[in-house]
């Protein structure tokens, strides 16, 4: 029941109509203090965001770039494959570098590297970045290399079923991602020592474990 | 007027976080650097626990960094007087390398790859390398020859030294590795 006549402006008092101007700039100033504090807070959160979320959407990383080397059981160069695919980068012109990807959701990997006399390395790379492994030729065993890479489900299996009171035989190595490379690195001292060095990197094994 | 404060908050916030992380990872972070005299590492590249700066920055390009335990890759930007390195100066490398079994030292540039140069030499390995009496290094470098052993540089821009050690127990403790431990980079004239 409202008697209320639209067509009647509502009377305003004097000091109502007429704001003083360093109020009014005032509330815009807080206003803008204000929307810019929202638009820092927000600009750390964006930050800390796209910086954890570049390793998984990046397709510009090793993984994507060498996820098809080595995967016929046997680690490839990287030098020789036909497909010129990338060299990596900050690489060291005296190494010889080889690749096995490895997809653990088929299971386990066994890798098994023969040592020579030039220095060589194997390194595991987990997708999204980081190194979960390394081990280099003097931890050899009888002039070899060997190991085991699964995942923590893979290695729970296998200490399920490894013998009461027995040692396992094998060097297992957990990795926190189901994909990712093996990165055999072998030094050439000398020039001459290239096709030495290519036939070490390339005569590393890595097949199934079972 | 509240939709050009949301307006203006997005786009501040988008613009600043994008910016801010695309500089942070477009060269190697300074977060995890140690510094050793004029050599810069970055021991936790190659380990399980690498900071979430250095893996955006590796998994932006094809990096396969060395393994915590495989060794280390050391870089220098500066001689020992903390200015920066230039090819139309004269360098000499002189002193000791860690215990290592086998290390290289090559010249790049910014990115980590070797000038072309007339002379197809961008570093040496511990076999190539004459050692003086001490068993100490004693490397020229510079854009014209030099006797003994020496290291082509660029005509000129700047360049990077980076000193690999395969198989180092330093790997684990870079941190506490003395700058005397490293080899000195003096410049010698410029041109």
């Amino acid at each position: 029941m409202s008697t209320a006549d639209p067509t009647v402006e509502p009377r305003r008092t004097p000091a109502a109509g007429r704001i003083p101007l360093a109020a009014r700039l005032g509330a815009s100033l807080r206003s803008l203090l204000l929307a810019t504090a929202a638009g820092l807070v927000l600009a750390g959160i964006v930050h800390i965001v796209t910086i954890l979320m570049i390793p998984a959407l990046s397709t510009s990383d090793a993984a994507h770039a060498y996820g098809t080397l080595g995967t016929g059981g046997q680690a490839e160069l990287i030098a020789s494959d036909p497909r010129g695919l990338p060299l990596p980068r900050e690489a060291d012109p005296a190494t010889v570098t080889a690749i096995c990807s490895y997809d653990l959701r088929a299971g386990p990997m066994r890798v098994v590297a023969r040592v020579g006399t030039l220095p060589l390395g194997l390194t595991l790379h987990r997708q999204g970045g980081g190194v979960v492994y390394a081990i280099t030729d003097r931890a050899a065993v009888r002039g070899v290399v060997e190991f085991v890479v699964m995942t923590e489900e893979q290695r729970d299996e296998r200490v399920a079923r490894d013998e009461e009171g027995e040692a396992a035989r094998e060097l297992r190595v957990v990795s926190d991602s189901e994909q990712g490379l093996i990165v055999v690195r072998v030094l050439a001292r000398l020039a001459s020592d290239r096709a030495d060095a290519e036939a070490l990197a390339s005569g590393v094994a890595c097949g199934m474990a079972d | 007027m509240r939709v050009v404060h949301l307006a203006y908050v997005i786009a501040l916030g988008a613009g600043l976080g994008l910016a801010s992380a695309h500089f942070a990872v477009a060269g190697r972070p300074l977060l995890g650097m140690i510094e050793i005299g004029p050599w810069a590492a970055w021991p936790r590249s190659g380990s399980r626990d690498i900071d979430p700066y250095l893996r955006a920055y590796l998994a932006r390009g094809v990096h396969l960094p060395l393994g915590a335990g495989e060794g280390l890759e050391l870089i220098a930007e500066r001689d020992d007087e903390g200015r920066g390195l230039d090819g139309r100066c004269r360098y000499r490398l002189t002193g000791q390398i860690p215990t290592t079994r086998g290390w290289t030292l090559s010249v790049t540039d910014a990115d980590g790859r070797a000038f072309r140069l007339p002379l197809d030499r961008s570093g040496f390995t511990d076999a190539e390398v004459v050692r003086a009496e001490d068993g100490g290094l004693r490397i020229a470098a510079a854009s014209w020859p030099q006797a003994g052993d020496w290291l082509p540089l660029p005509a000129s821009g700047r360049f990077q030294f980076r000193l690999r050690l395969y198989d180092t127990p330093i790997a684990t403790q870079a941190g506490e590795t003395r700058a005397e431990s490293l080899p000195r980079i003096a410049r010698i004239d410029c041109s």
